[in-house]
């Protein structure tokens, strides 16, 4: 009888493998978060690696004093060191960055996740028609030092 | 009182990064009460099947508040989450007689735990609105709050569907977070 021995970058790779094929990203808002009024909704996967999303965001969250953006999650596989990784990206330069260390992840839980930020002055805020489709949101999941995916969100101000 | 302006409140604590955690039995109404504080809609909360997080993000100090899911499956998993809690809030249904003991219960294990000792404890006594919910002074007779000796609490009556009472809770924990070197 032969026991199979797997090497360690290949029951990395399984482990991200089974935790991936159980990981749902089920939706994702931005709010105006002085009315908590939703601006933008998606209700599909955005989890999946190898598409950019886009979202068509009202030019008028430009103008909120402080805006939230949301994520609701679904994981089949518990995870003991849940970790995200958040970037705004303008034409690829990181303007905003945002760790955040979830840590135990309930087996076949959904939770939510909404972070809630001020905007810049509006003074220093860039016009619409320059942002426009030039902003990725880039949100990498990690377990421990795992990467399980990225979700990449280009966004777009109609 | 919206998050932004806790954590604003909250600044002069010498912490860039605080913690509040939110437990209570299902349906104690954990949820509405976060949503009430970020002015969102109250009337579609659903049972957390997992944990819900507000992070709130100002000048580099943050305030990340944990709300998770009350059912008795999900509590076995609380543990998980107590490491580095600045305050406990413990939310009840005070209309809800027949879980009194269990929500007691709960509290008393909560109030032993090695990782939460002398954190500060705010009890929502929620659903005042309703007619055959008990004051806020018998739920904390039922809870024993007049026993705790080992850290600072406080009751606060409240209906968290219209926000009554809430903003008052969130008062309180802004004078009592612990002063951290």
């Amino acid at each position: 009888m032969t026991t199979e021995v797997l090497s360690p970058d290949q029951s990395k790779k399984d482990r991200v493998e089974t935790i991936l094929r159980g990981f749902q990203i089920n939706w994702m808002n931005l709010r105006d978060a002085d009315t908590g009024k939703i601006l933008w909704q998606y209700n599909e996967d955005m989890s999946c690696p190898d598409v950019e999303h886009e979202a068509r965001v009202p030019k008028r969250i430009l103008k909120c004093r402080v805006v939230s953006r949301e994520m609701n999650f679904t994981s089949v596989e518990s995870m003991d060191k849940f970790r995200l990784e958040q970037k705004v990206l303008f034409k690829g330069r990181c303007l905003e960055e945002w760790f955040f260390d979830f840590g135990y992840v309930i087996a076949r839980s959904t939770n939510t996740w909404q972070s809630i930020l001020e905007s810049a002055p509006e003074s220093q805020m860039m016009p619409a028609n320059v942002l426009n489709g030039n902003v990725v949101i880039e949100t990498k999941f990690y377990d421990g030092d795992l990467l399980i995916t990225t979700s990449r969100v280009r966004l777009f101000y109609v | 009182m919206g998050l932004l302006s806790i954590l604003k409140k909250l600044r002069s604590n010498s912490e860039r990064e605080l913690r509040l955690l939110l437990l209570g039995l299902d349906n104690a109404g954990k949820t509405t009460i976060l949503k009430q504080l970020a002015s969102e809609d109250v009337t579609q909360v659903t049972p957390t099947a997992g944990f819900n997080i507000k992070s709130v993000l100002s000048n580099g100090f943050k305030l990340n508040v944990w709300d998770i899911g009350g059912q008795r499956k999900i509590r076995p998993y609380w543990r998980n989450y107590f490491e580095n809690t600045d305050i406990l809030i413990y939310v009840v249904d005070c209309s809800d007689h027949h879980r009194l003991e269990e929500t007691s219960y709960e509290l008393a294990e909560l109030l032993q735990d090695e990782k939460l000792r002398g954190v500060p404890l705010l009890v929502y006594a929620n659903k005042q609105d309703l007619a055959s919910a008990l004051p806020s002074s018998e739920v904390a007779q039922h809870l024993g709050l007049h026993l705790i000796r080992d850290r600072t609490w406080q009751i606060q009556a409240c209906v968290a569907t219209d926000g009554t009472g809430v903003k008052e809770g969130m008062e309180w924990v802004c004078k009592n977070m612990p002063i951290k070197k």
